[in-house]
């Protein structure tokens, strides 16, 4: 059958769902959050050109949800998995979002009026939504959500506000799950990856001091549509922070947590440190590195640049501690290689450069999907046909199979795409 | 200045403007006097109707905007409401529903960009949205009804470039049923594998797995091969290309004509040969890591080897070539540790200045390197390793001392460069190169494997250093994003592209060197202008534009000097009636 | 003029037109002074349209595309700042203050940004008063 489902709506899934519907193929794209855009749509810009990344991911996701071959599955997740190559039954769980989608504009003036405020996971906890929110502003589809597990009409009977506001009549408050069963001839796994949580690295101080953050969250603060506007300012007192500590390899290339080395971090800070001096030219970031890491298309000469003209110093140095000193400023203790001695170095704001690590449904959805995982938790592939799952007509791109940057995922996604095309059109 | 003519005004038809005003609940009409809008809408010239809708984008909305198209014979739409930049494809296809042409239809943002950024002040947001549905109503009476041209699609793909990559991807749509000629320069394919010894990391035998490779692509019936052949020129467009390919393979040269719907770069990448670093090219001790390789495989080493002194980025990371070579580490790492396969008493330094080993596997493989006793020792650029009486001296950071190694052999690491040729094809394709010579994609996140001309694509080393599975990857991606093409009869273009009124055109090329996409090519004229005199004359060359690899920028319209290039959906006309729309005229 | 601009905005399809939507779904408020003519790339905007503007009594014109490096079309961009220096080297000899015309990189994910030139241009062109020339000579259609 000409059917194909792809398992998550990041850019991964999404150019593997375009290729495909371009093909004729009739793609059925299952995205666990209320909107497709993972990972990408929380970065700010994207390295090594510096273009912001929803400007280059909204057309392709605005592309995905009008294309007449693929039909896109919110708020949904993969249940079970029977059949073979050619021909899989697929059952998927759509959790209701208590929004009719057919009626809701996106307008949002329920959120405005809704009581119940909470931690904005899309934001990593910097900001807060209401209880019916929209994913993030250029969600696709643009259609609110509410939370069954904060609405406090859905809890206890109470409010309803959103109902009495809502000026298409979109809140159905008795929307239930539903289950649809799909037949599909290959499906594509393209489920993304988290961070690691550098907590249990306490000699980093990560949750002790509001000025310790990670990568992600440093994106969500230096984000133009982020908690702050885009203005970096230190989570301790508001103040700007204007000398940034960078620590790579937090988590990574470590016997005890992630031996594997996640490829994008010593570009992504170098990316970072950029934007931040561009935000304010005062600032001086300092990243600290072991190996300093960068050879895709471009990223070599970035780093470089970034040292010449943006203020941003290499220390090739491992960071061993992270300490507080007064008004919160972290220090940051690390060996200097090249005397191997121990020093210090005192900064507004550290950053965090943590391990990507498989997503943390991953060994559950690879369960159900019948595959193998590597070691570390990524898709297991075969190194010559690199997008071939240990099942056959299951595909796998993006960073399920392990740490890539955008070009290596968007390249992998056509390749999935490819080898589907021949399941189910060859 | 002449304008190039208004198809709207060549048809006896004069506008019959409708405008839907939409309250989008209570986003508009909270801050806004509909009403109003409604009554100044229905006095503008060419408006045959007015009216308001709660939600126009709603099933209802849009029955009635149909309903309205027939009973008011309406041959312009105009709806104000939100963004078009969402419901725009909605209306349009509302439209041409009811029989009128999706490039008859305008809508008007009073929502995003006016109730909802004005909500403090509702009579000056009330006549912003006044003169923007004035704006739009006097560009809905110059928009012309537009043809999207489609042209057929060969179900063909010309591959250049015999390697890994160029065979992966030919067998990809060798297997989805296209015909693929398969183009390769050497004598036999299989690309720069023929010339290695291992791959990492799985330490497989190269010339096998390509051996291997080869032979499904012989066995395939759908891939003809053509070797000793080089591409001479290339005519045509997406759907439509014509190679000339000059092959020995049969004895006698000849030149062949391949047509293809589809093209795909795998020309793949070159060692760079460090002539006056290090001695190389003087001392035959100096090798790179290929001619090494070729040693190891042939079994043709000296024996016993007692030192072994590897340097990381010999014209890399330099003036030279500021790149990484992506590879380079991972190679010396595979040489080195085969060096201690065959020999574990050989000593093998491998002088570096960062290690480039990213991904879940390599750093398993760099461990595995170290367990075997290769020696790595960190430099820095300022203090770069240097050769002198048979010894290289280097400056360990790490260790903070001077070492001198005496070596047997020296082998230096250099990145890869572009295949010889690579330029010259470029020229012939009328693709980019960037400044080291690798091919240039379309956008460097996004479109990786795409060239900004439509319908060639790119795989591989040709367009940047890439291990093997990458090199597959990308093969199959490029396969993929051909068959978005391939498998189609036909490929339409919008209608909103640049079109020429041949006989305002004079041949100055501006236009085409404006263009970024190759669109605009120029062509004798066949026929002497008709309408009027000067124009350009019999035999002169004029500007046709493709509409197909036409992107709709309008960067042409901007330089044509005489107006014979207008961005249709875009003119000048309906650009400067807006402006004077807006000012109330 | 009451004390409230005209200024005709030139937006492109791909970055600053949907950073001035972003601008209305986050309800960021700014004068209502513009009026926006959206083309597919600031590239299209052409020194005559600039001039168009002023002469038909826009009190300011304020160009808006993609960062450099982000242009949908590659360097329409690129083409926009020449045209847009054409059109200023123009206004001189017009006797127009070349500070009647901004040209500005907005993203598709700033629309604060988008709000915040439109209230500084405003404020500026505020300052400097009506644009005289409509009124000054006769106005050819």
């Amino acid at each position: 059958m000409k059917e194909v489902l792809v398992l998550g709506g990041g850019i991964a899934g999404i150019q593997a769902a375009l290729d495909l519907a371009e093909q004729g193929v009739r793609v059925h794209l299952v995205e666990r959050t209320p909107s497709l855009g993972g990972r990408m749509a929380q970065l700010d810009k994207t390295f090594p050109t510096n273009d912001c990344s929803t400007c280059i991911l909204s057309p392709k996701m605005v592309d995905c949800a009008r294309h007449p071959n693929i039909v896109l599955h919110t708020c949904s997740e993969l249940q079970a998995v029977a059949g073979e190559a050619g021909a899989f039954q697929v059952r998927v769980l759509q959790h209701p979002r208590y929004v009719d989608e057919e009626r809701c504009t996106g307008c949002g003036e329920c959120a405005l009026k809704c009581p119940r405020k909470v931690p904005d996971a899309f934001n990593l906890g910097l900001s807060q939504r209401r209880a019916i929110y929209l994913y993030f502003p250029q969600a696709v589809p643009l259609v609110m959500t509410i939370d069954p597990e904060q609405c406090t009409y859905l809890l206890r009977g109470k409010c309803g506000l959103c109902r009495q506001v809502c000026p298409a009549g979109a809140i159905d408050f008795e929307q239930k799950e539903r289950e649809l069963t799909l037949e599909v001839g290959a499906i594509i796994v393209a489920t993304g990856y988290d961070f690691y949580d550098p907590t249990p690295l306490s000699q980093y101080g990560y949750r002790r001091y509001p000025n310790v953050l990670t990568a992600l969250e440093f994106e969500r603060l230096i984000s133009a549509s982020g908690p702050t506007g885009g203005h970096l300012r230190r989570p301790s007192d508001s103040r700007p922070a204007r000398r940034i500590g960078f620590v790579q390899c937090t988590g990574s290339r470590h016997v005890r947590h992630n031996r594997y080395c996640s490829t994008v971090c010593c570009v992504h800070s170098t990316k970072e440190a950029v934007l931040a001096w561009e935000h304010d030219p005062e600032t001086r970031s300092y990243i600290f590195y072991t190996d300093l890491r960068g050879s895709g298309k471009g990223f070599r000469e970035y780093m470089d640049r970034a040292a010449r003209e943006y203020q941003v110093t290499f220390v090739h140095g491992r960071v061993a501690q992270i300490v507080e000193e007064d008004d919160h400023n972290p220090v940051i203790k690390y060996e200097e290689a090249a005397t191997s001695r121990p020093q210090r170095m005192t900064v507004d704001l550290a950053v965090l450069a943590t391990s990507l690590v498989p997503a943390r449904d991953a060994p559950r959805v690879a369960q159900i999907l019948g595959i193998e995982l590597d070691e570390f938790g990524f898709v297991r592939v075969d190194p010559f046909a690199p997008t071939d799952t240990s099942r056959p007509g299951v595909l796998a791109c993006g960073c399920c199979l392990g740490p890539a940057d955008i070009p290596q995922s968007v390249a992998q996604a056509s390749a999935a795409a490819a080898r589907a095309a021949e399941w189910v059109l060859g | 200045m002449r304008q190039a003519k208004d198809r709207a005004e060549e048809t006896d038809e004069s506008p019959r403007i409708g405008v839907f005003i939409c309250h989008c609940g209570h986003n508009i009409a909270g801050y806004l006097d509909v009403p109003a809008l409604v009554e100044s809408a229905r006095a503008l010239p060419g408006v045959v109707w007015a009216g308001d809708h709660l939600f126009t984008c709603s099933d209802a909305g849009l029955a009635e905007i149909r309903a309205a198209i027939a009973r008011h014979r309406l041959n312009r739409v105009v709806v104000a409401s939100c963004t078009p930049r969402t419901h725009e494809p909605l209306f349009q296809a509302a439209c041409e529903e009811a029989g009128l042409n999706r490039y008859l239809f305008e809508l008007v943002n009073i929502r995003d960009q006016c109730s909802w950024v004005h909500m403090n002040d509702r009579e000056l947001a009330t006549a912003k949205a006044r003169d923007l549905i004035r704006m739009g109503v006097a560009r809905a009476a110059l928009l012309e009804p537009l043809s999207e041209a489609e042209l057929p699609v060969q179900p063909e793909a010309a591959i250049i470039g015999g390697g890994m990559a160029g065979m992966t991807a030919a067998l990809s749509l060798a297997r989805r049923g296209f015909a693929v000629t398969l183009i390769e320069r050497e004598p036999e394919l299989g690309g720069i594998l023929r010339h290695l010894d291992r791959l990492y990391p799985t330490m497989v035998d190269a010339r096998e797995l390509v051996a291997r490779r080869v032979a499904e692509v012989r066995e395939q019936a759908n891939i003809e091969v053509l070797t000793s052949a080089t591409v001479q020129a290339v005519k045509g467009y997406i759907g439509n290309y014509e190679l000339t390919v000059r092959s020995r393979q049969f004895g006698p040269e000849m030149e062949l004509p391949v047509r293809a719907g589809v093209i795909i770069v795998a020309t793949g990448a070159q060692e760079f040969k460090p002539f006056g670093l290090f001695g190389y090219g003087d001392d035959p001790r100096v090798l790179t890591q290929q001619e090494l390789e070729r040693l190891l495989a042939e079994s043709n080493l000296p024996s016993p080897i007692s030192n072994l002194v590897m340097i990381q980025c010999v014209g890399a990371r330099d003036e030279t070539h500021p790149y990484c070579g992506r590879i380079c580490c991972l190679t010396a790492m595979k040489n080195a540790m085969r060096l201690k396969e065959r020999d574990p008493h050989t000593e093998v330094y491998l002088l570096y200045r960062d290690i480039e080993v990213h991904g879940t596997h390599f750093e398993d493989y760099y461990a595995q390197a170290r367990d075997l006793g290769v020696i790595f020792t960190r430099y820095t650029p300022d203090a770069p390793p240097q050769v002198a009486d048979g010894r290289v001296l280097v400056y360990d950071e790490l260790l903070g001392m001077r070492l001198s190694i005496p070596y047997d052999l020296l082998v230096l690491s250099t990145p890869p460069v572009p295949a010889a040729g690579a330029r010259e094809l470029a020229r012939l394709l009328k693709v980019p190169v960037d400044e080291y010579g690798f091919f240039l994609e379309a956008h460097v996140k996004l479109r990786p494997l795409d060239f900004a001309t439509d319908g060639i694509y790119l795989c591989g080393s040709a367009h940047w250093p890439a291990h093997l599975d990458e090199a597959i990857s990308q093969a199959l991606g490029a396969a993929a994003r051909a068959t978005t093409i391939l498998s189609r009869e036909q490929v339409r273009s919008s209608g909103a592209v640049a079109r020429v009124e041949e006989s305002l055109c004079r041949g100055c090329e501006r236009c085409a060197q404006a263009c970024e996409f190759g669109a605009i090519e120029f062509v004798e004229l066949e026929r002497a202008g008709v309408l009027y005199r000067p124009g350009p004359s019999l035999g002169q060359k004029i500007a046709r534009v493709n509409p197909v690899l036409c992107k709709g920028c309008g960067a042409c319209a901007v330089v044509c000097p005489t107006g014979a290039l207008q961005a249709s959906h875009f003119t000048s006309r309906q650009v400067t009636t807006m402006i004077q729309a807006a000012m109330g005229h | 003029m009451d004390n409230l601009p005209k200024i005709i905005a030139f937006a492109c399809n791909w970055c600053s037109y949907a950073g001035a939507d972003l601008a209305g779904v986050s309800r960021i408020q700014y004068p209502p002074s513009t009026r926006v003519i959206r083309v597919m790339c600031s590239g299209r905007v052409s020194p005559m349209f600039i001039l168009e503007a002023l002469r038909a009594g826009a009190d300011g014109v304020l160009v808006t595309g993609c960062h450099p490096g982000d242009c949908h079309y590659i360097s329409g961009n690129e083409k926009a700042v020449h045209n847009i220096e054409l059109a200023r080297s123009l206004l001189a000899l017009l006797g127009i203050e070349p500070e009647r015309l901004r040209l500005e990189w907005i993203s598709a994910a700033e629309g604060a940004r988008f709000a915040q030139v439109v209230k500084e241009f405003t404020e500026q062109i505020r300052q400097l008063g009506a644009n005289e020339l409509q009124a000054a000579g006769d106005r050819q259609p």
